[in-house]
């Protein structure tokens, strides 16, 4: 008897074993500095709630967190309008077709941040390929692309999609084809098809894609910088100049905090209605 | 490597320190934490830019202080303004040197996180930082937009003479004063700064400036890529897109020097030799080598002999360029450069 018991504790252990490295890992580079920065939040420069205040309060911070918020929900729809034909495709090709496209997806993964937004510099400049392609229409004065909230959007959506591709791709693979014969065997067509059965079923997905594309984008920092106008300005950038410009770890440690605590919000949110646990698959 | 001196107080007795900072004590916890020797002793290691800073740095002073002294030095880049008061503060110290510009000097001097120096060469000594090297920001153009260049940043605000799209540095310490010259403010009348004439004169070159650049190397890109047809840009900067055979032009008039400081880490246990270092790179044909290759001027006017003419010419303190110059003065900003700058940033967003 007390063998047995023994087995299925030390069977119940197991996982827990094998999870202590990361754990201890986390706990030393991850919730420990966090909670410093937490700390510092409230005393740089002294004890106060100052810091908070003028994160709150003032008005380029205000300015600068809806801006970051909008951004990165425009962002997550972008994605998920290029995103969800391009998974649909996916799964309705072939296995090397589907793999083929996988390819070019993931591709932009293989080159640096910087390097692809150098490159969306070379492409929309003024003396770049599509302003020319512009003029060998006709257009003479072509619109300014760089440097605009096209631009920087533009830059992002390539950048995050390939997130929300595969998140999508992953639930739509494994939705039986049966499914949708039958709700076709029973009159739906087109439009209801889609809304009544298949927009279901790739729900997860599609709710899995956005939020990590959401999360991601709000931490965005030198692609706004490099490609959009001052105006496009996101938080991150404001809590390096902070740190790195002014010494202000109390500030800058505070609009983290707020940053945090606002995406931990959104999470629960998501954790409420779908769990998650599904975020990875 | 990077190199650590260990805390033992940090070891022992965590929440003790946590206390101490959750209380706002952090300093005492600091002073009184002892250090450990490192094995390395005879090592230095600097903070540098980087890319092509580092290596004319390393072919120029830190290899020939090597072969003068033993003493072998180690670099880490970026340079983190950040990093220097984080170590002070935990007591762990990647790097016993860097450079600052003179608003992080002024700053780094009054919280007490950089060595106290004496002056290697003759006013050489400025808030316990010895004056290295010079950069500075100049006005600069395409000839294939426009033959004849602005002479003053009045001229450069002048939209009508010169239309086009414009770019400066999304920098509130160097974009005001440059402001207020635009606005008719004579050099000499320029510090304390009067911020809001400087943000009135930037309010009629707003919609003029395409980029707010923030990073050297995206100058230099589009000032060779005509993205913009006039600049304000580091000489260096300019200088790479003149070399890369842009048609460019610019002038030394009106340009705004930039001071680089040497520093040492606030308590580091290798300061002897750090100060010994300093006062090597700062000597004259050293300093004179490196700011040849590295495209900035040298501070300590005994390198002058050092660097022949046509070099010179690139140089902003070179006799004939900088009378044309003018140096900023952070030590009479005119106000809080940290409020300045986040009054800037909601300019710029509004």
């Amino acid at each position: 008897m007390t063998g047995l018991s023994n087995m299925t504790e030390r069977k119940n252990l197991w996982p827990w074993l094998l999870l202590t490295p990361l754990a201890v890992f986390l706990v030393v580079f991850f919730v420990v500095p966090l909670i410093d920065v937490a700390v510092m939040s409230f005393t740089e420069p002294r004890l106060t709630f100052a810091n908070y205040e003028r994160a709150l309060t003032g008005t380029l911070y205000q300015k600068v967190f809806i801006n970051t918020f909008l951004t990165a929900g425009f962002v997550t729809l972008c994605c998920l309008l290029v995103g969800y034909p391009l998974a649909y495709l996916m799964s309705v090709s072939s296995q090397r077709t589907a793999m083929l496209i996988l390819l070019l997806v993931t591709m932009s993964f293989w080159t640096s941040f910087l390097v692809r937004t150098y490159a969306w510099m070379v492409l929309l400049g003024t003396n770049g390929p599509l302003v020319w392609l512009f003029q060998a229409v006709g257009i003479t004065n072509p619109p300014q692309l760089l440097f605009t909230r096209f631009s920087s959007t533009l830059a992002m959506v390539h950048i995050l999609a390939p997130y929300m591709i595969m998140n999508i791709y992953s639930v739509m693979r494994k939705i039986d084809p049966v499914l949708v014969r039958s709700a076709e065997s029973l009159g739906a067509r087109g439009g209801s098809l889609l809304r009544h059965v298949y927009l279901p079923l790739t729900a997860p997905g599609i709710a899995n894609g956005c939020v990590l594309v959401f999360v991601i984008c709000l931490g965005f920092y030198v692609t706004p910088v490099l490609l959009g106008s001052p105006r496009e300005q996101m938080i991150a950038g404001l809590i390096g100049t902070q740190l790195d410009e002014f010494l202000a770890f109390g500030m800058g440690s505070a609009l983290a905090m707020v940053l945090l605590v606002f995406t931990m919000v959104i999470l629960t949110i998501y954790h409420r209605h779908f769990g998650l646990d599904k975020l990875w698959g | 490597m990077p190199k650590f001196t260990l805390d033992p107080a940090s070891l022992m007795t965590p929440s003790r320190r946590t206390f101490l900072k959750a209380t706002g004590l952090a300093a005492a916890s600091t002073l009184a934490a002892p250090y450990v020797a490192r094995a390395e002793d005879n090592v230095l290691y600097i903070n540098t830019w980087g890319g092509p800073w580092d290596e004319a740095a390393r072919a120029h002073l830190f290899d020939p202080f090597t072969a003068e002294t033993g003493i072998k030095i180690q670099t880490l880049s970026p340079v983190s303004f950040a990093k220097l008061a984080q170590q002070v503060h935990t007591g762990t110290y990647e790097f016993d040197i860097t450079t600052l510009g003179g608003g992080e000097l002024v700053r780094a001097n009054e919280a007490g996180i950089i060595e106290d120096l004496e002056a290697p060469y003759e006013g050489g000594l400025f808030e316990n930082g010895v004056a290295s090297h010079a950069f500075a920001t100049v006005m600069a153009w395409r000839t294939d937009k426009i033959k004849e260049g602005p002479k003053t940043w009045a001229e450069f605000w002048d939209v009508e003479r010169f239309p086009g799209g414009r770019s400066l540095q999304r920098y509130a310490a160097r974009v005001l004063p440059i402001a207020l010259l635009a606005d008719g403010v004579e050099v000499k009348d320029l510090y304390p700064l009067d911020l809001d004439r400087a943000f009135e004169s930037l309010d009629r070159i707003k919609d003029h400036v395409r980029v707010w650049w923030t990073a050297g190397a995206q100058s230099t890109q589009i000032l060779r890529d005509g993205e913009v047809d006039l600049i304000g840009i580091w000489h260096g900067r300019y200088f790479e897109a003149e070399k890369a055979g842009a048609p460019v032009a610019m002038t030394w008039n009106q340009g705004e020097i930039d001071r680089a400081y040497w520093v040492v880490a606030k308590d580091t246990p290798n300061a002897e030799n750090a100060k010994k270092f300093i006062a090597f790179a700062t000597s004259a044909k050293p300093l004179a080598e490196f700011v040849m290759q590295a495209d900035y001027g040298a501070l300590n006017p005994a390198s002058n002999e050092f660097i022949p003419a046509d070099a010179a010419a690139r140089m902003p303190t070179a006799p004939a360029n900088y009378s044309q110059t003018f140096e900023q003065d952070m030590a009479n900003f005119g106000g809080d450069p940290a409020e300045a700058s986040e009054r800037f940033e909601e300019w710029l967003a509004s």
